[in-house]
């Protein structure tokens, strides 16, 4: 499944955005032993065979919404709607006894920090459950008020439960909990869902799979989970795929957007948030006369074309919120302004942090009945997020664009190197390196991938520290093309052009992603540090030392 | 029925023009006779072929369709350098776009081999009360005679025309251009474009044609922009699959 994890890089590159302040005021840590004491009771219950008899197993940890809705389960978690109207028996209708033998077994094989799901810091107090999980929904409700950090710092968590604007605000497809995601993306952690195990229905290689998913997540929780997360671990374990739930927040740690320190996230995300909703809104602030022409004409007539084939892109809020992060973006680093190609680098953050705040398939989605609040978050985080990743390829869109000819030379010797059989016949058929990797560079292969293998080609990246997008991209790309060497080499210039223009990775997914990206961490351990391979013929510059 | 001993020649040609005026999808009408609303922007440059027919021979086009960004404007020359033909495009409704087709003008004459074949297309008709296509055939040159009528349409409403047929015309025709209007939308004039330009490339230039850098040296191509080798060298392309058609 995570293809690339067993070639995770091991020697990460510098660790300058490990947060190291671990201040004494750790809410966690203080909190923490109460957290423990608290989740253990539910281990015991929630793994206890259930007693009914139907047909289906609970499999899995469940947030406290899945708790809560079980006539549902099957089926995508239903975020509560009232809390005392939640109180349903539970558990038992679900899980049968005679699948209790397997499940037991199922459960062995499990992580065993499930627990920890069950505390969610959404759970209001007054919820009483009553049944098999009844004691750990209302566990969960406790510790929840009082042993996450965002719930008791947040204004409204304070007083001891959760106020939900639910009856104003129930919009279609977003999360119930969007407020506590708001205020700090840790709270992802507690709003896992894993569907439940059927042993009639799946298959051992399902059950594996599904197994394997809670595993892994489970080990991302645990260092997730720690008032200062230890970085260097979660780019060993993000370099080989992050969970879609964990993503959002994963992404903004390893960017160094969200602090690594769990008691400076909240202020830092306001402040952060503010700052660009006030940008945004000075840059609007006189209208279309007030604005950058140019910049803003290049945006407005790239938007529409941005992810044409995909539907969430074709939504007016989607359209006004890029475009606004765009411009934001482009005139707050006048030195390459806009340049296209930096439209399609922003989908993947816009897709990923929606999806924190709905349920359901992000791409099918349509952002319009979101409350403001969660557009200008989501807007905000995906603007500062743009901004990390275009810091490390800034001079990939500046004047005469230095960056990615660069890259495209690296390319071409690199090329040479690992395959010089096609860098032969690429020469003899007169196609040059610039005429088919330009594109490559300057829309990091967004234009030869779906969104979601760009997505999973990201979390790799992101864990390649500040050179990812520069320097390991370049390996990517010579993972990639090298992958067609075969076919090329019996091509002649017009078929080698029209082949690279479209190839054909529509079938393409996450295991042969995983299959590149441990290519290209091959042709990077092997070559990334002899400075002298770049320069076969003495005319390329580049920058390989310096990223050492 | 037209293939047989007819002979076939390969053109180069290049588009120019601002961003979003088109000339992806003339192109994609011209080489596959569709239209998409909202294609994604090109980045660097994408190659196409597509072959037109003409009475005594065939010509193959190689078309470089660059992106329209000055950002990327760098890069044209590479696309150009070679070039027998460029389309110079802007889009009919926005008036700077034309100023900007001009600069191109301007710098394939300055830059390009001299004998290019340059089209100035105006694009985008269908957005004007024009867009009926009741003179879709008409060559380029019958379009002057629409000139007279543009001032006066273009202030009848709904018309979202900024560049009148005659502006552009005049401009054309000084600077010794083809002309176009067209419709990438309708396909108005789209095939007519090409197959003007394909008449207009001297038959002599064809038959120079041989092997590599035979083809289009003039112009004493200027050294190179990118990663220390060669521009562009389209001479060769296409030698060795002359009967070989994108469609």
């Amino acid at each position: 499944m995570w293809g690339g994890g067993s070639k995770k890089p091991q020697s990460g590159p510098a660790q300058e955005m490990v947060q190291v302040d671990r201040s004494e005021s750790s809410f966690w840590r203080s909190r923490s032993p109460q957290s423990n004491a608290t989740s253990t009771p539910h281990r015991d219950g929630a793994y206890k065979p259930p007693t009914d008899s139907q047909t289906k197993v609970v499999g899995a940890s469940y947030s406290y919404a899945d708790m809560l809705n079980f006539e549902n389960t099957p089926s995508r978690p239903k975020t509560p709607t009232h809390s005392k109207h939640k109180s349903t028996p539970s558990t038992g209708s679900h899980s049968p006894t005679n699948a209790a033998a397997s499940y037991n077994a199922f459960m062995s094989q499990t992580d065993d920090d499930w627990g920890l799901d069950l505390n969610d810091t959404s759970i209001p107090k007054e919820t009483t459950v009553t049944g098999g999980l009844g004691s750990i929904a209302s566990m969960a409700g406790v510790t929840s008020i009082e042993g996450r950090p965002s719930g008791a710092k947040g204004s409204k968590g304070a007083g001891g439960g959760y106020e939900y604007p639910l009856a104003k605000k129930r919009t279609k497809g977003l999360k119930a909990q969007f407020e506590g995601l708001v205020r700090d993306p840790g709270n992802s952690l507690h709003m896992i869902y894993h569907p439940p195990i059927n042993t009639d229905v799946h298959s051992s290689a399902e059950i594996e799979a599904m197994n394997a998913r809670i595993s892994r997540i489970n080990k991302f929780k645990t260092v997730l989970q720690s008032s200062t997360v230890d970085l260097t671990k979660l780019r060993s374990l993000a370099w080989g795929g992050i969970p879609d739930e964990l993503r959002p927040m994963a992404w903004q740690l390893l960017l160094g957007y969200l602090p690594a320190n769990c008691d400076r996230r909240v202020a830092t995300l306001e402040r952060k948030r503010r700052e660009y909703l006030d940008s945004a809104k000075q840059a609007f602030s006189r209208g279309e006369a007030g604005m950058d022409q140019t910049i803003w004409h290049q945006i407005s007539i790239d938007i529409p074309r941005t992810n044409p084939h995909i539907p969430l892109y074709g939504h007016n809020t989607t359209q006004r919120c890029l475009e606004k992060i765009l411009y934001v973006w482009a005139i707050r680093h006048p030195a390459s302004g806009y340049v296209q190609g930096i439209n399609d680098l922003v989908t993947p953050f816009w897709q990923v942090f929606l999806s924190a705040y709905i349920e359901g398939d992000v791409e099918t989605f349509d952002p319009g009945s979101l409350p403001p609040e969660v557009l200008d978050v989501v807007s905000a985080d995906c603007f500062w997020c743009l901004t990390k990743l275009l810091d490390g390829i800034q001079d990939n869109y500046i004047h005469s664009q230095p960056g990615i000819q660069r890259q495209v030379s690296q390319l071409r010797d690199l090329v040479r190197r690992i395959d010089s059989g096609l860098a032969k016949h690429l020469n003899d058929v007169q196609v040059q390196f610039i005429q088919f990797s330009f594109r490559w560079m300057n829309c990091m292969l967004m234009r030869e991938f779906s969104v979601k293998n760009v997505i999973r080609m990201w979390d790799t990246y992101m864990s390649e520290g500040n050179s990812g997008f520069s320097e390991f991209h370049l390996y990517v790309c010579a993972a990639f093309l090298v992958k067609w060497s075969a076919e090329l080499k019996k091509m002649d210039f017009q078929e080698v052009m029209m082949f690279l223009q479209s190839l054909p990775t529509k079938e393409w997914g996450e295991k042969d992603i995983g299959l590149l990206l441990s290519e290209a961490f091959m042709w990077q351990s092997l070559y990334r540090n002899s400075s002298a391979h770049l320069r076969d013929d003495g005319t390329t510059v580049h920058n390989e030392e310096l990223n050492l | 029925m037209a293939d047989g001993p007819k002979p076939s020649s390969s053109v180069k040609l290049v588009l120019l023009g601002e961003a979003a005026v088109g000339k992806s999808s003339l192109v994609l009408r011209f080489v596959n006779d569709d239209f998409q609303e909202n294609r994604e922007p090109t980045i660097g440059a994408a190659f196409l072929t597509q072959k037109c027919n003409l009475p005594n021979r065939t010509i193959k086009f190689e078309i470089w369709d660059t992106a329209g960004q000055e950002r990327f404007a760098s890069l044209a020359p590479m696309y150009y350098r070679n070039a027998q033909s460029a389309l110079v495009v802007y889009d009919l409704t926005k008036a700077s776009s034309l100023a900007k087709a001009k600069h191109w003008v301007a710098e394939l004459q300055r830059q390009a081999s001299p004998g290019i074949v340059i089209a100035l297309v105006g694009n985008k008709l269908d957005l004007t009360n024009q867009s009926t296509g009741l003179e879709s055939s008409m060559g380029g040159l019958s379009l002057s005679a629409a000139a007279n009528d543009g001032d006066e349409e273009e202030e009848e409403e709904g018309d979202a025309r900024q560049i009148t047929t005659a502006e552009a015309k005049s401009y054309a025709d000084e600077e010794g251009l083809l002309f176009f209007e067209t419709s990438a939308k309708t396909g108005h004039n789209v095939q007519e474009v090409f197959t003007a330009i394909a008449n207009a490339i001297p038959e002599s230039t064809l038959k120079t044609r041989g092997g590599p850098g035979s083809g289009r040296t003039g112009g004493g191509a200027a050294g190179d922009t990118f990663g220390g080798s060669g521009g562009v060298n389209l001479s060769a392309v296409g030698e060795t699959n002359k009967d070989g058609c994108a469609c």
